[in-house]
């Protein structure tokens, strides 16, 4: 008897998923990996994102647990506080979509480590909340992997306008998403937030795609 | 002239780039600098001179995302 999901031959499950997703985009997709650095606000919306379209490598690394705190706007559930994010967040993706490989590793960053975890990555994400950790990514991210391309975000708090989130391109292979300015201090909350994972999420797809403008 | 993120800044000429950077409002761990088009990474800030017709790009970020 052939195996299942839901009642449903698992082909016809993978093709079904698929079935709205651009042209010809599903080889690309399924042989990328994206390695995203954060599990939080951007991380657990960007991973989501990207687990649905069918993204068939995903690296999730975060050293926190996740907290009452995170649920205005981070992809837990009231059942998974006080869970390890990142193991977390691999159990929500795989109810999404079961055909993504989930590395889930419980890390925290650092310079020394930065060449270790992000080789294997076709994308470098930057998801952090601690704006010395992206300069930290990035410093050492460009230190070891010069070529590789990397989307970051900076500056999603607060309520204000939806249109002063961009995304811009920095370098010949850095994008940087965000309004550059708010500061988690005002309060964080999911609506916004979400805006700048949407924007990290999509241009991580059109890279995947062969697309490096913004 | 000495440029930073676009803006002539003619006093920034033979600071390194430690000393430079720590004057400014930015704490330095948040930053990233590009000089003339290249990433100089941390331990290289306070050897690095800044030249009379240097461009620098000061990449900064705020928090808020995890």
């Amino acid at each position: 008897m052939q195996p299942t999901i839901q009642g449903m031959s698992i082909d016809s499950v993978y093709q079904g998923m698929k079935d709205r997703n651009v042209a010809d985009s599903t080889d690309r997709l399924t042989a990328a990996h994206v390695t995203i650095a954060g599990a939080g606000g951007l991380g657990s919306n960007i991973a989501i994102a990207l687990a649905r379209i069918g993204v068939g490598h995903l690296t999730l690394i975060d050293f926190d647990q996740v907290e009452l705190s995170n649920l205005n706007r981070q992809q837990f559930k009231l059942s998974q506080v006080g869970m390890d994010k990142v193991t977390a967040l691999k159990q929500n993706l795989q109810e999404f979509n079961p055909f993504v490989t989930i590395n889930a590793l419980v890390k925290e960053v650092t310079h020394d480590n930065v060449a270790e975890l992000f080789s294997d990555a076709d994308i470098i994400c930057e998801a952090f909340d601690n704006p010395g950790a992206k300069a930290m990514l990035l410093d050492s991210a460009s230190e070891f992997f010069p070529d590789k391309p990397m989307v970051m975000a900076t500056g999603m708090a607060g309520t204000h306008s939806s249109n002063t989130i961009t995304t811009k391109q920095v370098r010949p292979n850095l994008y940087i998403t965000g309004d550059g300015t708010t500061t988690g201090a005002e309060g964080l909350m999911a609506p916004r937030v979400m805006i700048a994972a949407g924007h990290e999420a999509n241009m991580i797809t059109r890279l995947i795609l062969g697309e490096t403008n913004i | 002239m000495v440029t930073v993120n676009g803006e002539p800044l003619a006093d920034a000429a033979g600071q390194n780039l430690l000393t430079f950077l720590q004057q400014r409002q930015t704490p330095v761990d948040n930053v990233v600098v590009e000089l003339n088009g290249t990433i100089i990474h941390r331990p290289e800030y306070e050897q690095t001179l800044i030249q009379p017709n240097d461009k620098l790009e000061l990449i900064s970020f705020v928090g808020g995302g995890r």
